[in-house]
């Protein structure tokens, strides 16, 4: 949250000027911003925060021998976790299941959506590679019993197994079940689940941040003109246009 | 290459691998575990088949020998990692697996292996036990034995996580006497949950639910918690109330609801009171088991207690519980709990009621009495009963049509008891129905059904339909009472009010009272057979030791009083007689002379329809009652502390001297 307010820049006194928006020059914004002080182990914490989450596991170790930022799980995990994402997204679903049971088995046995949808995609697989007879025989053994258990799972078995039904599966109602989304969507429940399993959030916190920016940058301009920041990947603070 | 996928095909055989499972070779085992694992992981058919074929004991065998062999650590370890991993899975939300792994012993192996210098090794062994102790089928942990006791603190103060998530989780299986909590207590085992707390999210969450363990309804330990680090204890648990994961919140927000449920001083704060309302209302939203529990919690807050009801109603919470339970596809435990909120909900407040019937959901909660689930069943009557408490919409006769009635005298027949039970009391509500529309429940066949019960084997479906029979009767017309007799018939009126629960004895003398209460000719029928029932009335009255027995049955020959010379003399009759294990005087001197005020105004009104005036026999019982000291004893209580029966003592001393100057 004291991000939030570093880049707010504490605007005390902004409220009166309700009608005409205020000027702040490039001088006083920046007094402002370097009176905030942010410390850089936090800033630290949130690039390794990012390299982790993303799975940048060498440069997340040269960062942390570099900056002496302990990350808050075991590196060698996030090798584990991006193979297993990896294997999905690459239709390689059976090794995936394999790899998040290695890595740890109560996962999928109290997960059981992702269990689910880790099977629709196998059997999306072996749809898409024109093996019917194994997708028939798959779907009533292996998906079947997880319809009976729940109704939201039987609808979504429907879907998968009508593909079945079209010639030309890339024109038909549920075709997007073949696209390439459909394996990242599972790619990225698996990720998650695995990073859950380690006490751990699932999505980056910079990401978020810079969401907030965008956020507060807008509410700031109703009320002022001041140096904005316009391009993310370069922060650069540009002049405020005269009023 | 259709024969390599075949031979594969046949390699997965259940019989193969458990071939392979036995093998000498360690690779060709290890392969088999694999797959063995890799197959049942999140399949619950495919464990239920594996167990059905005796797998389990081969999979803890090598366990048993991996552990006490290790030819080579490497190859061992992956074959103890496995297995164990093989075993957690089996015991993972199937009954029959926990049975399975227990039975063939795992349990020693699995705790033996803790000690395992391998990280991998212990962190699956872990996990497996977890699995096991969070299903009820595990054995209690002994705590009292020292030794357990101190392999306990040794898994709470391990550094691997999945390891005092363990400790955890047994604390949250077995602590569940006051000794337990005693013991562990007094172990310091607090302290270092709370420390746990300030874990990673899975150590919070394990310890949140053990603390809640400890803590339930344990005033003395409540105290202990609250008392540690100067209070810190308790708001680290009200921070955690605002944490990000859901689970965490709705963890802390449950162990809060024991701390206020035992004492309440804890659970005052109304800024508080608000925030766990405003949360749990928040996290009905959740998905999942998280969204599945809300409901009971919010349920669990507010039993009872009208100042969260009143918080509750204002948050919008009923709104929110109505609007969850019209979504489709609602998982049966979802459904339960959201019923059972609605139920405490409408509890206590009216404005609960109407806004319940604004709604338009009444009729949902009536068609869920047909619902797959007993329980849900169950929970659908205990809305329906707490919603038809409502007087005004029973004044209306607003339950009173077949809509409503024939459902449930259809649960009346239904194969689970707390169904049957449950069911009843919504009837025994709105037959009341002020409205006269009693007509339309015998028509259903209605009364048929609560006589069936009121001669049931079990004593709380007995209760409970002599319940509804007497509601039913109350101020109900004279013919509607005949129905009812008929049907229930003298001889089990007789036995009813000689049943050996005290309790259904009451409610059998009540449904006489209210039988009675309609003048003369409601008192007749009460006297076919040689009255017996009269006769069975005095007799509890004389004999039972059960204060409210006794009450109804004043109550009853009191209104029986009210009717002609013969009734009154047949109540003389009784109420003269000595009571058995009294003093060897009569009942009504015994009620007139005792501590308790309710009897001795019961008594007195009995008296004052016995000597009202205007009947010929009237002055001849004045002189019986004088002559065995009652009008003696009336006099003495002219200054009754009791303001009734002081009122009353006036009234009847009146008539009498009346009586005794119009004779003059």
């Amino acid at each position: 949250m004291s991000l939030f307010w570093i880049v707010l820049g504490q605007p005390g006194g902004l409220e009166e000027m309700a009608t005409s928006k205020k000027l702040i020059t490039r001088e006083e914004w920046e007094k402002k911003l370097s009176d905030v002080k942010i410390r850089k182990e936090d800033m630290n914490k949130l690039v390794m925060d990012f390299l982790v989450m993303e799975g940048y596991v060498e440069a997340a170790e040269k960062f942390r021998v570099e900056s002496g930022t302990e990350p808050d799980i075991d590196l060698a995990t996030i090798t584990d976790r991006m193979a297993a994402k990896k294997a999905v997204q690459c239709g390689n679903v059976e090794d995936a299941i394999e790899k998040v049971n290695d890595f740890n088995p109560e996962i999928l046995d109290t997960n059981p959506q992702l269990f689910f949808h880790l099977q629709q995609q196998r059997l999306i697989e072996l749809i898409r590679d024109g093996k019917v007879e194994e997708a028939l025989e798959f779907a009533q053994e292996e998906l079947a019993p997880r319809g009976e258990e729940n109704q939201s799972f039987l609808e979504e078995l429907e879907r998968t197994v009508a593909l079945l039904a079209f010639e030309d599966v890339s024109n038909c109602p549920v075709g997007d079940l073949l696209d390439m989304s459909q394996r990242l969507k599972t790619a990225s429940e698996v990720d998650a689940a695995i990073l859950a399993s380690q006490s751990h959030e699932k999505d980056p916190k910079l990401p978020s941040l810079l969401k907030m920016l965008i956020w507060a940058q807008s509410q700031l301009d109703e009320k002022a003109a001041y140096p904005r920041i316009n391009n993310l990947s370069t922060a650069t603070l540009e002049d405020p246009r005269d009023l | 290459m259709p024969s390599t996928a075949a031979a594969a095909a046949a390699a997965n055989q259940p019989d193969e691998l458990i071939r392979r499972l036995r093998s000498g070779d360690g690779a060709v085992k290890l392969k088999a575990l694999r797959e063995l694992k890799n197959q049942i992981i999140g399949n619950r058919t495919k464990k239920l088949s594996y167990i059905k074929l005796g797998t389990v004991p081969d999979v803890v065998g090598v366990l048993a020998s991996s552990v006490s062999i290790d030819p080579d650590p490497g190859s061992g370890s992956s074959l103890i990692v496995e297995s164990a991993a093989i075993i957690g899975s089996f015991a993972c939300g199937v009954d029959a697996g926990v049975k399975a792994v227990l039975e063939a012993g795992a349990f020693p192996h699995l705790f033996r292996i803790l000690s395992n210098p391998n990280e991998k090794v212990v962190d699956t062994t872990a996990r497996s036990l977890r699995m096991i102790f969070q299903s009820r089928l595990a054995p209690k942990y002994d705590f009292s034995k020292n030794e357990n006791a101190d392999c306990l603190f040794s898994l709470l103060n391990s550094d691997n996580e999945n390891v005092t998530g363990l400790g955890a989780s047994i604390i949250t299986h077995s602590c569940k006497t006051i000794a337990d909590q005693k013991i562990l207590s007094s172990a310091g085992v607090l302290q270092r949950l709370i420390t746990l707390l300030n874990g990673s999210l899975y150590q919070r969450e394990a310890s949140l639910e053990a603390l809640t363990a400890m803590l339930s309804s344990n005033s003395a330990v409540i105290s202990n918690f609250v008392d540690l680090d100067n209070g810190r204890a308790l708001s680290s648990l009200i921070n955690l109330m605002e944490d990000k994961s859901p689970r965490t919140r709705l963890l802390a927000i449950t162990c809060l609801i024991v701390i206020g449920r035992t004492c309440s001083s804890y659970l005052q704060d109304i800024e508080l009171k608000n925030k766990l309302i405003l949360i749990l209302v928040e996290l009905l939203e959740e998905p999942d088991r998280v969204g599945d529990e809300v409901p009971f919690a919010l349920a669990n807050l507010i039993v009872d207690r009208e100042d969260l009801q009143r918080l509750a109603f204002e948050a919008n919470a009923l709104d929110k519980l109505c609007n969850f339970l019209q979504r489709e596809t609602l998982q049966p435990k979802r459904f339960e709990g959201l019923l059972l909120a609605i139920a405490e909900l409408c509890s206590r407040l009216e404005s609960c009621r109407s806004k319940f019937f604004s709604l338009k959901v009444l009729n949902l909660v009536i068609n869920s009495l047909k619902h797959d689930a007993a329980d849900v069943r169950t929970v659908a009557c205990i809305c329906l009963r707490n919603v038809t408490r409502s007087v005004k919409k029973l004044s209306a006769g607003y339950f009173m049509n077949e809509m409503v009635v024939d459902p449930l005298i259809q649960l009346l027949h239904d194969s689970s008891n707390s169904v049957q039970v449950a069911a009843l009391s919504v009837i025994s509500n709105i037959v009341v129905d002020f409205a006269n529309r009693k007509s339309i429940f015998l028509r259903c066949g209605g009364i048929k059904e609560l006589v069936r019960l009121s001669q049931s084997m079990d004593p709380t479906l007995r209760l409970n339909a002599v319940l509804a029979l007497k509601n039913f009767v109350f101020l109900a017309d004279n013919s509607s009472k005949e129905c009812v007799l008929a049907e229930l018939t003298v001889s089990t009126l007789v036995s009813l009010i000689c049943d050996p629960e005290p309790k259904v004895q009451e409610q059998a003398l009540a449904f006489v009272r209210n039988i009675l209460e309609s003048g003369i000719d409601s008192i007749e029928p009460v006297f076919t057979e040689d009255g017996i029932i009269i006769n069975a009335v005095g007799r509890q009255v004389r004999n039972a030791l059960d204060l409210n027995v006794c009450l109804e049955g004043i109550y009853a020959l009191g209104n029986v009083a009210t009717g002609n010379e013969l009734h009154k003399e047949a109540v003389m009759h009784q109420i003269l007689e000595p009571q058995v294990n009294g003093p060897s005087q009569s009942v009504l001197m015994n009620f007139l002379q005792g501590n308790n005020s309710q009897l001795r105004v019961g008594a007195i009104w009995c008296l004052i329809n016995l000597t009202y005036p205007d009947g010929p026999g009237t002055s001849s019982r004045i002189a019986r009652l004088r002559d065995a000291g009652v009008i003696g004893q009336l006099k003495k209580l002219a200054d009754d502390p009791c303001l009734d029966a002081k009122f009353r003592v006036k009234t009847a001393l009146a008539q009498c001297a009346n009586n005794n100057s119009c004779a003059k």
